[in-house]
């Protein structure tokens, strides 16, 4: 177990989810019989919070169940919870389930042993994954013999270690100033990436924003040293004691045409390769997923204000961007509602409910970050892989509650509000 | 998309033998006499020859999904050139019309390797003028290519004989007044044969094997749409979204010969053309800090040699035109 924390994350709900894996979607088998449980004033689990709209929102699963009894046609039998078909195309790449593992970028957290860890796991759970900016300028690509493991080449190589055919793979982020470094020509030219190429299997992703830090670039606290070696690349501010220097990147300048055009030479010059586009959530989300989707992407993923694994400015979590729900409503409210089986959304993801409430509110996947390092953390080996498995139980029961056996089957009917939802 | 991945004859791995081969021999020897006549119009018409920079901070972006080489240049990142855009602008300061025979190097995605019209690295004649149009540059290249192959073709005939290449099939070319076809309508055409091309892209590698396949003599394609091309495309001030730019395409199935356009350059629109196309301008600081004291508005183009020499000496593979071919992802001197 490693000394990572995530302060204000249910940190410890997900070490015990991957310790124990499934068994942690039900309460202690222990307590059976002897412990009433029901809904506190802060949610059943007092990890979560009214004030988060999206945990306010109630799963409301009806009487009468017209998709309960096609599958029950469709079966000959009456169907249970594990008839739940989990399986999901996620941007143009097949996924055993409606999650992905987000960028995690080239934070410190993300660095050492657990990028790799993470990456053989979610291989192994045929979820794809996505590699964050900055991996290849900070960790390099790993061709010409930097740090194998952290590499961008490293963790493609991790990843498809236990990949089974014909699911999963692998997004590669690319934002402003990666752009200098070809991220995207690397990865298309080089045989490392040339069976996931070869078999649909490589997205690329541009990155617009972060929830964690809307309008503005990532940004890493390096000593003095390090950061004169990346002095020409980024902004450096000495803002700290102990020599260590603030390193910002550009966040980048977007308008409707400049986003339009910049999936669209996306498009034109990876004709093979699926196209991811990231955002933070603005006030004007609904019309930048719309361009998105409408110059081609096959993904636009929402990353909510209570997204992210990085390094933020203190004002930032509390005071800016649109959370989640926020975005998720803003979306539904567009005349043709959110993009059919394109939306992707992250933003304290770790359990069943808030997963299963996104895919009602139009999501097509739900993303994983703070949720997967504290798993791989917890058991480097297996951490992620027991997270996953519990978090599938668990939509597989919250959707057969609905009376529904996938995901797309989901929407807006499925969630009630208490004080009304659009 | 399906990509053309048809193989063709591969280099032999000895560069001896393919240097001492009659084919190769014939297909040099035509290239050089194509590289001649070109300098003998282009200096007919008043242009000067510049000698282009191999290395410098920035080079070319407009590539598509091929990779620049870096090279350490004391500490500092610097590209190999893709291509001479940007210092062909550059040069307007100079002379008003110049060219260049200039090297580029593009590491190509590895699929190229098959497609027999795909060298990592390759030459360009490389012109530039300033104050014209489109309409001057396209018949300036009318011109050129119809002077480059009469006079290549009454040269050298038992060059042509060796290499079983017909000059017959230059008929309809000499003609010159080559036929200029708007990418939507290529688009609309390649649809109506069933070819699912993107109207928002670069005509694919086999849609426009398709068009060269059946055309009899080369032909324009004018007006691609923005998000297929570089910053330095001037976008079409009357039709927003489309760019005042052109390739040559070869008939028989030979594919693009050249591709050309008037060129942005107003400081405010190649910054907002730059993240349109993805690029950090930072990067470009040289070429934007002589941008906004002014260069000249022009028109400019580059015609691939080894292409040109593939097309007009017949050959099955445009390797078969370079002394010293290299293919993607193919280890060779």
């Amino acid at each position: 177990m490693s000394d990572l924390a995530a302060p204000g994350f249910p940190e410890e709900a997900v070490r015990l989810r991957a310790r124990t894996g499934a068994a942690a979607a039900f309460p202690p088998a222990g307590d059976y019989g002897q412990v009433l449980f029901g809904a506190g004033p802060d949610g059943p689990d007092g990890l979560t919070g009214p004030a988060d709209r999206l945990d306010a929102l109630r799963l409301a699963p009806p009487v009468f169940m017209e998709q309960r009894l096609a599958k029950l046609i469709e079966l000959g039998r009456e169907p249970t919870y594990q008839d739940v078909d989990l399986r999901t195309t996620i941007g143009g790449l097949r996924s055993t389930a409606p999650v992905y593992l987000s960028a995690l970028g080239s934070t410190r957290a993300a660095a050492g042993d657990l990028g790799p860890a993470l990456s053989r796991q979610a291989g192994a759970l045929g979820i794809p994954m996505v590699i964050g900016e900055n991996v290849v300028p900070v960790n390099g690509y790993g061709r010409l013999g930097e740090a194998a493991g952290r590499s961008l080449l490293g963790r493609l190589t991790a990843y498809t270690e236990r990949l089974a055919d014909g699911v999963g793979g692998v997004a590669v982020q690319q934002s402003t100033e990666d752009a200098d470094a070809e991220v995207w020509n690397l990865v298309h030219s080089d045989p490392a990436a040339r069976p996931l190429l070869d078999s649909g299997r490589l997205a690329f992703e541009l990155k617009v924003g972060q929830g964690a830090k809307p309008g503005l670039g990532g940004m890493t606290v390096l000593d003095e040293a390090a950061a004169a070696r990346v002095a020409d690349r980024y902004g450096l501010d000495p803002l700290f004691e102990g020599q260590r220097v603030l390193r910002s990147s550009s966040p980048g300048t977007f308008t409707e045409e400049i986003l339009r055009q910049q999936v669209r030479l996306m498009r034109n010059n990876f004709p093979r390769v699926r196209i991811w586009v990231k955002l933070h959530p603005g006030r004007d989300v609904a019309a930048a997923v719309r361009t998105a989707v409408e110059a081609g992407a096959d993904a636009v993923t929402v990353d909510g204000a209570e997204g992210g694994t990085g390094w933020a400015p203190a004002a930032f979590p509390r005071h800016v961007g649109l959370p989640l729900a926020e975005c998720l409503r803003r979306l539904g409210a567009l005349p043709s509602g959110p993009p059919p089986g394109r939306l992707l959304v992250s933003g304290r993801m770790w359990e069943g409910s808030r997963a299963v409430k996104s895919l009602a509110l139009g999501a097509t996947a739900v993303g994983l970050g703070r949720a997967a390092l504290l798993a791989v953390a917890e058991d480097p080996q297996d951490g992620l892989i027991r997270l996953v498995e519990c978090l599938r139980t668990e939509m597989r029961l919250l959707i057969s509650s609905l009376g529904k056996y996938a995901p797309d089957a989901l929407g807006p009917e499925d969630v009630c509000s208490p004080d009304g939802w659009s | 998309m399906t990509v053309q991945t048809a193989q063709g004859p591969t280099p032999p791995a000895d560069p001896g033998r393919h240097l001492a081969s009659p084919t190769t021999r014939s297909a040099l020897r035509i290239q050089h006499h194509l590289l001649g006549a070109a300098r003998e119009f282009l200096r007919g018409e008043g242009f000067t020859e510049l000698l282009p920079p191999v290395i410098g901070p920035v080079t070319d972006p407009g590539a598509r999904g091929s990779k620049q080489v870096d090279i350490d240049f004391y500490g500092h990142r610097y590209k190999l050139m893709t291509s001479a855009i940007l210092y062909k602008q550059a040069s307007l300061l100079a002379f008003d019309k110049i060219f260049c025979v200039a090297p580029n190097v593009r590491l190509e995605p590895l699929e190229t390797a098959g497609t027999n019209r795909h060298l990592v690295e390759f030459h360009q004649l490389d012109v530039e003028v300033a104050g014209a149009s489109r309409e001057q540059i396209t018949a300036l290249v009318e011109q050129l290519v119809v002077h480059m192959v009469r006079s290549t073709a009454a040269a050298l005939p038992a060059e042509f004989e060796e290499l079983g290449r017909d000059t017959d099939a230059f008929h309809g070319l000499l003609q010159g007044a080559f036929e200029r076809v708007r990418h939507s309508d290529a688009v609309l055409d390649l649809r109506a044969a069933g070819h699912d091309q993107n109207p928002d892209a670069e005509l694919d590698w086999e849609g426009e094997a398709l068009l060269s396949a059946k055309a009899g003599r080369p032909f324009f394609v004018t007006d691609y749409p923005k998000g297929s091309r570089g910053f330095y495309d001037r976008e079409c001030p009357g039709e927003p979204g489309l760019l005042r730019n052109f390739d040559l395409i070869a008939p028989e199935g030979y594919g693009e010969l050249c591709s050309g356009s008037e060129r942005t350059n107003e400081y405010a629109d190649i910054i907002t053309r730059m993240r349109e196309t993805g690029e950090n301008p930072q990067k470009y600081r040289w070429y934007l800090d002589l941008v906004r004291e002014g260069i000249p508005a022009s028109a400019g183009f580059g015609i691939g040699v080894e292409r040109l020499t593939r097309y007009v000496a017949g050959l099955d593979a445009v390797w078969q035109a370079s002394a010293y071919p290299k293919l993607a992802g193919v280890v060779s001197p």
